[in-house]
């Protein structure tokens, strides 16, 4: 992972004055991973601490988990969706807006998860348009 | 699995019952009348990285949700209706983890160390640490950490001679030493589970770092603190509360 210094330190810079990174996965939980550790590498890179980093972490995971809902369990032979993300990195803050392609409308959120985003970010919300659901989230650095 | 016809007809009559009244303390009792079954389930999925408790755990969610779908009308044995119920819940609990089986062995040993190293560091600096800081101190890469961190999602690892990572609850014994403790975990997991869903059913330790966290507000540094634990071990047990929340969830809503 050690590439050239200048390079790295450049990304930095890019990243504290705004650039955005992109993903794109499968629709299923088994690529949360990938979601949690892209948002993990961008608030660490952005000074969160450790807490803050967790928050986020799970926030983005309770959020997409929660919209992906039970896609892939009984139905292996549907279309392969997609979740696209894009991480937008602020002077003190992180934006993490997708959207995904799963028809049937917002999945009903339950009280605690929306208990959970609120202790955890300080700014998300879900909305749908013509079965395309797109979210965004947002949490400010403390320090 | 065989029971006495007369049992038989005890349990279709009292589920019979539950169906009609939707009595908690009926169904409450059905459940307890049948953790058999749901150990028995457990028990074939053992040795595959997962302490025996959690998996008794997942195999009584799969139960009460068994007893709650049951339609008598049917005719089907309640055995015969639960037991693809409690499997798929089984199956379900280890494809959510799939990916923690594979965490290599350094990562496990830095996400073990970090614990100790984020607490010294939140001393130290009267704060919770950034990435880079706990990187520096423990002498490994950014990625590293970030590699650790998502580890402690996986609270379990595969190999059963690995440390348990549980520290403060398991007193560094090796995962191998807590599998014949099964039996005398059941009865509380049992009662837990009967007493009522969601929240509730959590351990009460864990009860506690979700309502401070969500419901209070508070940091998990400051959980740390106020419960005498590690950081890393409060976002350890917070990870494997909302995995056991969201699969009780996802129980109550996916489709009959």
């Amino acid at each position: 992972m050690s590439g050239e210094q200048n390079g790295l330190d450049e990304r930095d810079e890019q990243l504290r004055t705004g650039g955005d990174v992109r993903l794109v996965v499968p629709a299923a939980a088994e690529y949360l991973r990938l979601v949690r550790l892209t948002a993990a590498g961008m608030a660490s890179r952005l000074g969160f601490t450790f807490d803050e980093v967790e928050d986020l972490r799970i926030a983005v995971d309770e959020l997409c988990f929660h919209l992906l809902g039970d896609v892939g369990d009984e139905d292996p032979s549907a279309e392969p969706r997609t979740m696209d993300l894009v991480y937008s990195a602020g002077a003190d803050s992180i934006t993490i807006t997708g959207r995904t392609g799963l028809s049937g409308g917002i999945p009903e959120s339950s009280e605690l998860s929306e208990q959970i985003l609120d202790a955890l970010v300080d700014e998300h919300e879900v909305t749908g348009t013509n079965g395309t659901i797109l979210f965004r989230l947002k949490k400010q650095r403390e320090s | 699995m065989a029971f006495e016809a007369t049992d038989r007809n005890e349990l279709r009559a009292k589920l019979e019952e539950y169906a009609r009244t939707g009595d908690k303390e009926l169904r409450d009792e059905i459940v307890g009348s049948q953790v058999g079954l749901a150990e028995y389930l457990a028990r074939r999925f053992k040795n595959r990285g997962e302490p025996i408790e959690d998996l008794i755990q997942v195999a009584l969610l799969g139960l009460l949700k068994a007893v709650e779908r049951f339609d008598p009308g049917r005719g089907l044995e309640f055995s015969t209706f639960a037991t693809p119920t409690i499997v798929g819940e089984l199956k379900r609990h280890f494809r959510d983890k799939g990916w923690a089986v594979r965490v290599p062995r350094r990562v496990q040993e830095l996400h073990l160390r970090m614990g100790t190293v984020v607490n010294t560091l939140s001393q130290e600096l009267g704060r919770s640490p950034t990435i880079p800081e706990i990187a520096q101190r423990a002498e490994v890469s950014v990625d590293e950490v970030l590699e650790a961190m998502e580890a402690g999602r996986a609270y379990r690892f595969s190999s059963i001679d690995a440390p348990a990572g549980d520290d403060e609850d398991r007193a560094q014994s090796p995962a191998a030493a807590q599998l014949g403790e099964a039996d005398s975990g059941l009865e509380e997991v049992e009662q837990r589970m009967l007493l009522s869903p969601l929240i509730d059913s959590l351990p009460k330790r864990e009860q506690m770092i979700i309502h401070l966290r969500f419901f209070r507000g508070m940091t998990q540094s400051e959980i740390a603190g106020r419960l005498g634990i590690s950081q890393m071990h409060v976002s350890r047990l917070l990870a494997r509360s909302l995995a056991q929340l969201r699969d009780r969830a996802g129980a109550d809503a996916a489709p009959g």
